[in-house]
């Protein structure tokens, strides 16, 4: 072992590194961006979830309820009637709303507490706190010797079945297809630049708009065979739940199949090697991952941040993905209309941006 | 413009920068000849077979390929263009290489043909990441005469190869020019040049010369070309 040898090894590498900025910068930037952008996201989030109270107690009771719930910190209530309720659920303006039945004060007196509670359901474990600020109002109320608490609770969607799996699993779908064809894509057609194919390309007949639309089908129809294994992995092997349609899942998969291939195409432009092609990873995948939806919701998300999850194409493509399989929405629905609509657009966003980008002069 | 000339170059300038890459350069190459672009490293070789191909456009001039001003792509069906680097998709076989480049170009057939004329049939299944250096070089040559081009570009086409190989190279080379293909091959070698009709010097991004091997000889006042080309590049400099 010698040192001199060692030493001169370190060095080497280091100095490679000095000349290649963009790397030192990702070493030492991406860390900062990701934890700052974390801890922004998960200290500014507004939790508090807004329940709606309908009371048609007879009794005194439901109002006291009603009154005592409206204090708790856990969740922030609105006065709502029970027709409502459902449509206020839907329109995501609600996460659950709870109905004090009009013989609840008797039922009360009889030893049994039966507040119906119904849930949004689509995020598991969202509902935890109606339930727990309902119960913590009831014992300030009637102490320890407060009666059987019953809540009947009624799910929209999903139901006692529906776990996270569920809620991850109808996102992940489309975000492994999305993540694994964007690397492809990126690092392949940098090699065509790398190996000085493309320079070939470039002095043949071929038009720029004819390698894009190539690239672009030969990728689509790969991550198409992809997006059919993992789905039926999900949904035969993990079981994850589906109430939509299989096919419109396959075709949100193909959109973002086609908005991850140009989007590949097009930062390849940006790249100089390989090693800055992965670079892209965390730059284009972290702030998406963590900023679509997909762990925490898009609707508690700091004001700012909400902005940026609305200009990024995951975004839509995941809440599509939910809104068909835990929803079970359709192509009559006008929100997942949008949510394809946007990908769609993403996608012939970046078609145009990589067949502009890609010159046909190297200077 | 005179169509007995294949490639036209007038006042061409090319600059990177600051760097002046190619400045002023004259050069006409008759259909059908081998034209020899010589000079070393850095010279502006690569630059002008890059501006003749259309990958680079001129600041200063014209480029003429054919008749028609480049960059143009239209034109570009009827030039092939063997890079310095054989570039070559290394997970295909050498056939399919072939096949790939035949296809772009818009031809269907001649694949046979031109793995058969750089000996490369036989280990047509190949992959090409499995093939030697000259092979791959041979195969980088078949891809870019594939779709019987009527200029050929061949940026230092022999560098590397063994001296066996390029004898062969240089067969192949004269045989496509007697067929009508026109030839321009850079060189920095100056013993290939004696295997051109007409060779051009290219030193600083000027053309010191032009001529038949003979005529560069007498203009160099030596029967050794590599001491004629020193003592052409030594006068313009001076």
């Amino acid at each position: 072992m010698s040192g001199h040898r060692v030493r001169a090894i370190t060095r080497r590498l280091l100095q490679g590194f000095r000349r290649d900025r963009r790397t030192v910068a990702l070493l030492f930037v991406a860390p900062i961006v990701i934890l700052g952008l974390l801890g922004y996201l998960i200290r500014g989030s507004s939790t508090v979830p807004d329940v709606g109270i309908a009371n048609q107690d007879t009794g005194p009771l439901g109002a006291t309820v009603a009154d005592a719930l409206s204090r708790s910190t856990q969740i922030e209530t609105t006065t709502i009637s029970e027709a409502d309720g459902d449509a206020r659920l839907k329109d995501g303006s609600l996460v659950a709303y709870i109905v004090f039945p009009a013989d609840f004060s008797q039922q009360a007196q009889g030893g049994q507490i039966a507040p119906e509670v119904h849930v949004e359901g689509s995020q598991p474990g969202q509902y935890a706190p109606v339930i727990q600020a309902l119960g913590q109002s009831l014992i300030s109320l009637a102490g320890s010797s407060a009666p059987k608490f019953q809540p009947k609770v009624t799910y929209l969607y999903g139901g006692t079945a529906y776990d996270t799996l569920d809620y991850f699993g109808a996102a992940f779908i489309g975000l492994i297809v999305f993540f694994l064809v964007f690397v492809i894509t990126i690092v392949s057609f940098l090699n065509e630049r790398s190996q000085g194919t493309l320079e070939r390309l470039m002095a043949s007949p071929l038009r720029r708009g004819e390698i894009v639309l190539g690239y672009m089908i030969g990728f689509t129809v790969l991550a198409l065979i992809q997006a059919a294994e993992v789905l039926v992995f999900a949904l035969a092997v993990l079981k994850i739940q589906n109430h939509g349609n299989v096919l419109l899942i396959f075709g949100m998969e193909a959109l973002m199949a086609i908005a991850a291939v140009n989007l590949g195409i097009f930062l390849s432009m940006f790249a100089r090697s390989e090693f800055q092609a992965v670079q892209f990873i965390p730059l284009v995948i972290v702030p998406q991952f963590l900023l679509s939806g997909i762990i925490f919701p898009v609707s508690s998300e700091p004001g700012a941040l909400q902005w940026l999850s609305g200009v990024l194409p995951l975004t839509y493509a995941v809440n599509g993905m939910r809104d068909i399989m835990v929803k079970g929405a359709d192509l009559s629905s006008s929100g997942l209309l949008l949510d394809a609509g946007v990908v769609a657009g993403f996608a012939i966003l970046l078609i145009a941006a990589g067949t502009a980008t890609l010159r046909r002069r190297l200077g | 413009m005179s169509e007995s000339y294949a490639v036209n170059l007038e006042g061409v300038s090319k600059s990177f920068g600051a760097f002046k890459a190619l400045n002023g350069v004259d050069l006409r190459v008759r259909r059908g000849e081998i034209y020899g672009l010589l000079g070393p490293n850095g010279a502006g070789k690569t630059t002008l077979i890059r501006l003749i191909c259309g990958l680079l456009e001129a600041q200063g001039g014209t480029v003429t390929v054919l008749g028609q001003r480049m960059p143009n792509v239209s034109v570009l069906r009827h030039i092939g263009y063997m890079t310095q680097a054989p570039a070559l998709y290394p997970g295909l076989s050498a056939e399919e290489n072939v096949e790939f480049f035949a296809a772009i170009n818009g031809v269907e057939s001649g694949v046979k043909e031109a793995l058969e004329l750089v000996q490369l049939y036989e280990r047509r299944k190949s992959v090409v990441a499995t093939l030697s250096g000259g092979m791959r070089q041979r195969c980088s040559l078949a891809c870019a005469l594939v779709h019987r081009p009527e200029v050929l570009l061949l940026d230092e086409p022999t560098v590397g190869i063994d001296p066996q190989l390029r004898v062969q190279f240089w067969d192949y080379f004269r045989r496509m020019a007697a067929a009508g293909t026109t030839l321009i091959v850079s060189s920095h070698v100056m013993d290939e040049a004696d295997r051109c009709q007409r060779l051009g010097l290219i030193q600083y991004g000027r053309l010191l010369a032009e001529g038949s091997p003979v005529e560069i000889r007498s203009q160099g006042g030596s029967q050794n070309l590599e001491e004629a080309f020193l003592a052409l590049a030594g006068r313009k400099e001076s």
